[in-house]
């Protein structure tokens, strides 16, 4: 059995985080992930180009933050082509609202707590239509002590299941600034199994998730357009030569 | 003292781990960081089931041991430990092994820690 491929993909560096694009990716390299996307917000600096460093994966990709839902819509226009992964900084109603109605949102984070604006059945619902992947920050558990990390659980375990019963792509993520803030693969999934997570769904989380969302917007060359793909090569060819007789 | 009959001794897990911080970090300094943040986490009761101990520590590297059935709690208790006296830190896990000699042969014994420092080998 091949070795299940590990990805992080909400990674901040320099200027957003402390440490260079390098160190990241070689601490993620030695934690044992496959690949990592760089998403530092779209206001503070360009985004990334996507690079292979020593043997690991380096995805380009943007945070964006704004107020505005129109204003969010064009930012998206405008980063597709260019990142591989898109990351919705939410928080309130309306650009929750519009991250999980717009395809070409890969991931929306941030999306607030249970009492003001967090994941409801509405936005589940169409987050599963739109396959925008929600992330379950799991800094918030790390990171935090008491009276917070408590609602943090607690809002976890909500979004878990709302998540299980739409069906919502979802991923983990440790939210990194630095390299004291990065935590392994399977110290995420110990920590994901707190709020009742099963070790099948962490996994889906920080691997076979995260790799459908770099798949979705890398095509291969059999691509044709969503939902179509050339899957017998061979086929094709013989067809179009007899076209052009 | 007579010493308990195998079968009826707690079985265990030893975690072979590696520090990345700051700064050196001393043993006692290190076991309080990781008994108050599993304490923080798992509360009295989820610690003692865990029954988490710092086996060894020497240099950047150690062994952990805990409860057989209670491992993933064990190593969420520990990936929550973020500063030791106001060093930043960053425990991480190399593996888990039935029996000390083997965590320590497989996961400890020639393995390079990394270091923040040096970066050069992502560099060349």
């Amino acid at each position: 059995m091949a070795r299940t491929k590990f990805y992080d993909l909400n990674i901040h560096t320099v200027p957003e985080g402390k440490n260079k694009i390098e160190e990241m990716a070689g601490l993620a390299k030695h934690f044992g992930y496959a690949g990592i996307a760089i998403t530092n917000p779209s206001n503070s600096c360009k985004p990334e180009k996507p690079v292979v460093l020593g043997g690991i994966e380096v995805f380009s990709g943007v945070e964006l933050k704004t107020d505005n839902a129109s204003k969010l819509h064009g930012l998206v226009g405008k980063y597709r082509q260019i990142t591989d992964v898109i990351i919705v900084h939410g928080g309130s109603e309306n650009i929750n609202r519009a991250a999980v109605e717009n395809s070409n949102v890969d991931i929306l984070s941030n999306f607030g707590s249970m009492k003001d604006n967090g994941l409801n059945h509405v936005l589940a619902k169409s987050a599963q239509e739109n396959d925008v992947a929600i992330s379950f920050d799991l800094a918030e558990i790390i990171g935090q002590r008491g009276g917070r990390r408590v609602r943090a659980l607690a809002n976890f375990r909500k979004n878990l299941k709302l998540v299980r019963k739409y069906d919502v792509p979802f991923i983990l993520t440790s939210n990194g600034n630095s390299y004291y803030d990065l935590r392994a693969p399977r110290e995420l999934i110990a920590l994901a199994r707190l709020f009742g997570m099963t070790p099948e769904e962490a996994t889906y989380g920080i691997s076979t998730a995260p790799e459908q969302i770099i798949a979705k917007n890398r095509p291969s060359s059999n691509y044709v357009f969503k939902g179509v793909e050339i899957v017998n090569p061979t086929l094709y060819k013989i067809s179009s030569e007899g076209d052009e007789q | 003292m007579k010493v308990l009959p195998p079968t009826i001794r707690e079985n265990k897990r030893y975690l072979a781990f590696e520090l990345i911080a700051e700064g050196p970090v001393s043993r006692d300094e290190l076991i309080r960081e990781i008994f108050s943040a599993a304490g923080s986490l798992l509360g009295d009761l989820g610690s003692s089931e865990c029954n988490i101990w710092l086996f060894a520590f020497e240099g950047m590297q150690g062994v952990i041991s805990c409860n057989r059935e209670n491992v993933c709690q064990t190593r969420a208790a520990i990936a929550t430990v973020t500063h030791i006296k106001g060093k930043r830190v960053n425990i991480h896990i190399l593996g888990i092994s039935g029996t000390v000699l083997g965590a320590t042969k497989k996961y400890l014994e020639g393995v390079d820690i990394f270091n923040p420092e040096e970066q050069s080998h992502i560099n060349e």
